[in-house]
């Protein structure tokens, strides 16, 4: 294949930005757009709540520097202030481009873009379409790109990059249709996979894919992760599926109760009940059932949603989204009993180490969005604060490479290393000895993740699941792949998924023992406490000689000092 | 993933799942595998697809993301009728089962398939990219960024539920004049050409209108409704196709015949392809009966509208309503023909 300026991996939010703004810095470029679903189903979909700028449209008085003051202080002090400064500087901005491009926001009565209050936030500054926010930015992102005329090579699993010494030669990556393995040669690469919470499995809300596969592929080639042991736990999702109730259910009015019928909240947070911040209600439930206060089923324990006293009408006319999701994957009507919900991990804070131009140590290789981390959201993401990342750092990734695509001359990819690729992952499909299935060690993971290295974490936990890791990853050598056909093996394709997930759950667990502090996310039960002194710095996870080697970066200040976290 | 058990509720059933089997590597041609599974309340067609995948038979192939009825990833035809797996109760199935205990799951049609479940998106892309279903701002590029276009509620409305559509090819499996003809437009790409032609801060309204009055356009749609009726967000997606079709003919005028031309040739089409009635008889009765009572007063008012100035030729237009009632007329007979030799 001819090689090409920039091949961009991923087409979310960040990928589909990369893409338009590098054809409009240089329309010249020779630009591929690689993605393992079609762009338009990416988990950027899924984003219902909205995106944050400080536009004014509601509040008169809001300011950008209200929103970096905000995005640093819910980073529990973690964020690097120069990115955060990009973040908030821009946001006003992206918002109205996307605007201008025919994103249908919801409107305000003056028919400015409307705004709405989310947490952590001093101003309401969330703007949104309706519930489906993330959904109508990516459906304008692909409709702009093929209006561009953008190339996309859809249903492409990236598998590696290819690496000369220091230098990236481009991608490898297996086309589903045929299952070829074929060769992106190419100046730049930009990383834009999404995040790796799926890891935690079916107590997860992520989508399917959301595997990390971008971290683990620049992870093998020697870049540094950052801060992967900040995992993101929303509050209430399904007990079967991990899939997200959102704070609507508790902010029209819901209860959270335990086994015993008891508002349990009120232990936690006497004044503001179910409504507290994600965090401390997250920790709440989970302590509940650590204590045994959780209901048993199955599917694992849980506690109750209870919306029944609102009456069919409210629930009917106010959330008739969270009725039908626990009616579908619950088969529970929300009018007649509670909803039975557990912690769910949801974002992955963590990812590529890139600095605020998304370049990563490695020459021509860059990451933005989810798989990237700047980092602008720390030790803990504001919700509305991840679709303004993955707009924001998405456009300099395709800037920044585009500008710099001409310093980097493409690299060779020799029919030796795709071969060998091939034979690589084709191994699984020599069934003679093979015998460990993927689906059960996919949920092993799951649990041993988090049950050790979730919500509570504490050293011996935390060796238990290094441990646990590391015996899954010798069981992942005999695992057997059952789909002898070429053609869409999406059995291959979660096998592969599984290997990533494997690879990335080790730096997870690693970063999580080795911070002996509490900060945000991050809840040590044997270091309750934050420990600017000795903690106050990213970690960067790095793979040497097979082994996941732990590093140090500063926190970058600017305006603000440390401050303790009090809501 | 097990397929939890809550026995102390419901318990279980045992369904039988008739999954459509090919592989074009070694198969001439498609079969059907029986899976049988236990079963509780709340659970979705996909889980239990994922369950026979990771527990019976890793071969079994189709697409899945989000699992939450929002990427569009999993469309197939559950017991015949196109939706999302996902979202699809298994035990609700089985109510309306024709064979007690069986439920077929078969690819969605009208789209090449490539294996099992999976069939071919890149035609409907192809489709969305030759309709222009993007907007095209009349803002330059490099203004943009720093104002917004101030929209009025009412206009967000307009297109507001049209931008629910998660692309999962539903509609287009349903759609009865696809069968007979794959270059055919397609319900969604209609929908997603609505939606950009009623937005304000749309400039190439008048091209895309201008495209999609062409062969294989918006005029070839029957008004089955059959589209409508699949649509697993409930757009009123003949909402929109009406709106194009008003919009036609309001703003391109009876002067430019196409739309009754090609609606006339479809006509002939149907004549010709007794096949296609069949298919879609049932629901085109409804088609009918909604045609005559809605886009016949739409074309009068539309001459109505055009009395006053600047006033166009008359004859004109009284000729493409005569086009019209000679269609209407058509199809009315076509019907009742229909309805006689399906009751023979
Ligand atoms: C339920 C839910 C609700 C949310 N709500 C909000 C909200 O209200 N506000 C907010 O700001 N944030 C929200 N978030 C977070 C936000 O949606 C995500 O962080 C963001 O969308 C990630 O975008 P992205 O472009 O980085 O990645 P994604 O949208 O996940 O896209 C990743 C892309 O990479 C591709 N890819 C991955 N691996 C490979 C591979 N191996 N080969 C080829 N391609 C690959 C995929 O196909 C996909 O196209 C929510 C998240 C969830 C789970
Ligand atoms: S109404 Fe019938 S013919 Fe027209 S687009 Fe819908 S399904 Fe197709
Ligand atoms: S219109 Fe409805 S059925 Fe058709 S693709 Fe869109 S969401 Fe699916
Ligand atoms: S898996 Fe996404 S809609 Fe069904």
């Amino acid at each position: 294949m001819k090689p090409f300026d920039i091949v961009i991996v991923g087409g979310g939010g960040a990928g589909l930005y990369a893409a338009m703004e590098a054809m409009k810095t240089n329309p010249a470029l020779n630009i591929a757009v690689l993605s393992k679903v079609y762009p338009n189903r990416s988990h950027t979909s899924a984003a219902q709540g909205g995106a944050n700028a400080a536009l004014g449209n509601k509040a008169k008085d809001d300011t950008v520097e209200m929103h970096i003051f905000d995005t640093i202080k819910g980073s529990d002090y973690l964020a690097d202030q120069d990115a955060v400064d990009v973040l908030c500087s821009e946001a006003p901005k992206i918002i109205r481009e996307l605007e201008n491009m025919g994103t249908p926001w919801s409107r305000m009565e003056d028919n400015t873009i409307a705004q709405r209050p989310f947490g952590g936030a001093g101003r309401p500054r969330c703007c949104y379409c309706s519930d489906k926010t993330g959904h109508t930015i990516l459906q304008t992102l692909y409709e702009q790109c093929l209006k561009k005329g953008v190339i996309f090579f859809n249903e492409y699993f990236a598998l590696n990059l290819s690496v000369s010494g220091s230098r990236s030669n481009g991608l490898i990556a297996m086309n589903m249709k045929s299952g070829k393995v074929e060769a992106f040669p190419a100046k730049t690469v930009i990383f834009a996979t999404g995040g790796y919470a799926k890891m935690y499995w079916n107590r997860s809300s992520n989508a399917a894919g959301n595997t990390g596969d971008g971290q683990a592929i620049a992870y093998r080639a020697g870049i540094p992760l950052k801060d992967m042991e900040f995992v993101q736990f929303h509050p209430t999702g399904l007990r079967k599926s991990g899939l997200l109730v959102t704070e609507g259910a508790r902010g029209e009015g819901g209860y959270l109760l335990n086994k015993d019928g008891e508002r349990f909240m009120s232990r936690y947070a006497p004044e503001k009940m179910e409504l507290g911040p994600r965090d401390l209600v997250s920790r709440s439930l989970e302590t509940e059932i650590l204590q045994g206060r959780g209901f048993d089923s199955p599917a694992g324990k849980y506690l109750h949603l209870d919306l029944t006293h609102l009456g069919a009408d409210l629930i009917k006319s106010r959330l008739p989204q969270i009725r039908e999701m626990s009616m579908n994957f619950e088969g529970i009507d929300p009018i007649e009993e509670p909803i039975p919900v557990r912690p769910t991990a949801h974002y992955s804070m963590g990812g590529i180490d890139t600095d605020n131009q998304t370049r990563t140590v490695m020459g021509g290789v860059y990451a933005a969005g989810e798989c990237g981390c700047v980092s602008v959201h720390g030790a803990n993401r504001l919700g509305g604060n991840s679709l303004l990342d993955i707009l924001v750092f998405g456009r300099i990734a395709g800037h920044t490479a585009a500008e710099e695509a001409g310093k980097f001359s493409p690299g060779t990819i020799s029919e030796a290393e795709l071969a060998e690729q091939f034979e690589e992952i084709r191994g699984g499909m020599h069934t003679s000895g093979r015998y460990e299935r993927y689906g059960e060690l996919r949920e092993e993971l799951g649990q041993t993740l988090a049950l050790n290295v979730g919500i509570f974490r504490e050293s011996s936990l935390l060796q238990k699941g290094i441990a646990d890791i590391a015996e899954l990853k010798e069981r992942f050598k005999k695992v057997r792949i059952s789909d002898a056909s070429d053609v869409f093996n999406t059995n291959l394709m979660q096998v592969l998924e599984l290997k990533n997930m494997l690879d990335l759950a080790e730096t997870v667990a690693a970063g999580a023992s080795v911070r002996q502090e509490s900060r945000g996310s991050h809840t040590r039960i044997d270091f309750p406490v934050r420990d600017d002194a000795n903690w106050h710095k990213h970690t960067l996870a790095t793979l040497v000689n097979g082994k996941v080697t732990l590093g140090e970066k500063p926190v970058t200040m600017g305006r603000y000092e440390l401050q303790e976290r009090t809501y | 993933m097990t397929v939890p058990t809550d026995q102390h509720k419901e318990g279980k059933k045992d369904v039988t799942f008739r999954v459509f089997r090919f592989n074009p590597q070694v198969d001439s041609k498609p079969y059907f595998d029986d899976y049988t599974i236990p079963v509780e309340r709340g659970v979705t067609v996909l889980r239990s697809l994922n369950y026979i995948k990771e527990h019976i038979d890793g071969s079994v192939s189709f697409r899945a993301f989000c699992q939450a009825g929002i990427c569009g990833s999993c469309g197939m035809r559950v017991n015949g009728l196109s939706q999302l797996a996902c979202t699809t109760q298994v035990w609700d199935v089985l109510a309306k089962s024709r064979e007690p205990g069986i439920i077929k799951v078969e690819p969605l049609r009208n789209l090449p398939l490539i294996k099992d479940l999976i069939v071919d998106m890149d035609p409907l892309v192809d489709k969305m990219k030759h309709y222009s279903n993007w907007v095209d701002s009349t803002m330059p590029e490099a203004q943009m960024g720093k104002k917004e276009f101030l929209i009025s509620e009412e206009e967000f409305l307009r297109y507001d539920k049209a931008t629910d559509c998660i692309l999962c090819a539903s509609c287009v499996s349903e759609c009865s004049i696809l069968r007979a003809n794959r270059e055919y437009v397609s319900p969604a790409v209609l929908l997603k050409s609505y939606r950009m032609n009623v937005d304000s801060r749309d400039a190439i309204h008048e091209q895309r209108l201008a495209e999609l009055v062409k062969d294989h356009g918006v005029w070839d749609c029957t008004h089955c409704y059959r589209c409508q009726e699949s649509c697993v967000k409930s757009i009123p997606i003949m909402d929109a196709i009406h709106g194009i079709r008003e919009d036609a003919i309001e703003s391109r005028g009876m002067k430019d015949t196409s739309g009754s031309k090609h609606a006339e040739a479809f006509m002939s089409d149907i004549e010709k392809k007794g096949k296609l009635i069949e298919a879609t008889l049932p629901i085109r009765t409804n088609g009918v009966v909604w045609t005559l009572q809605n886009l016949l007063p739409m074309a009068m008012k539309m001459i109505m509208k055009r009395r006053t100035p600047p006033p166009p030729p008359l004859v004109k237009s009284a000729k493409g309503i005569k086009i019209f009632r000679k269609m209407f007329r058509e199809m009315t007979e076509h019907v009742k023909q229909d309805h006689k030799s399906h009751k023979k």
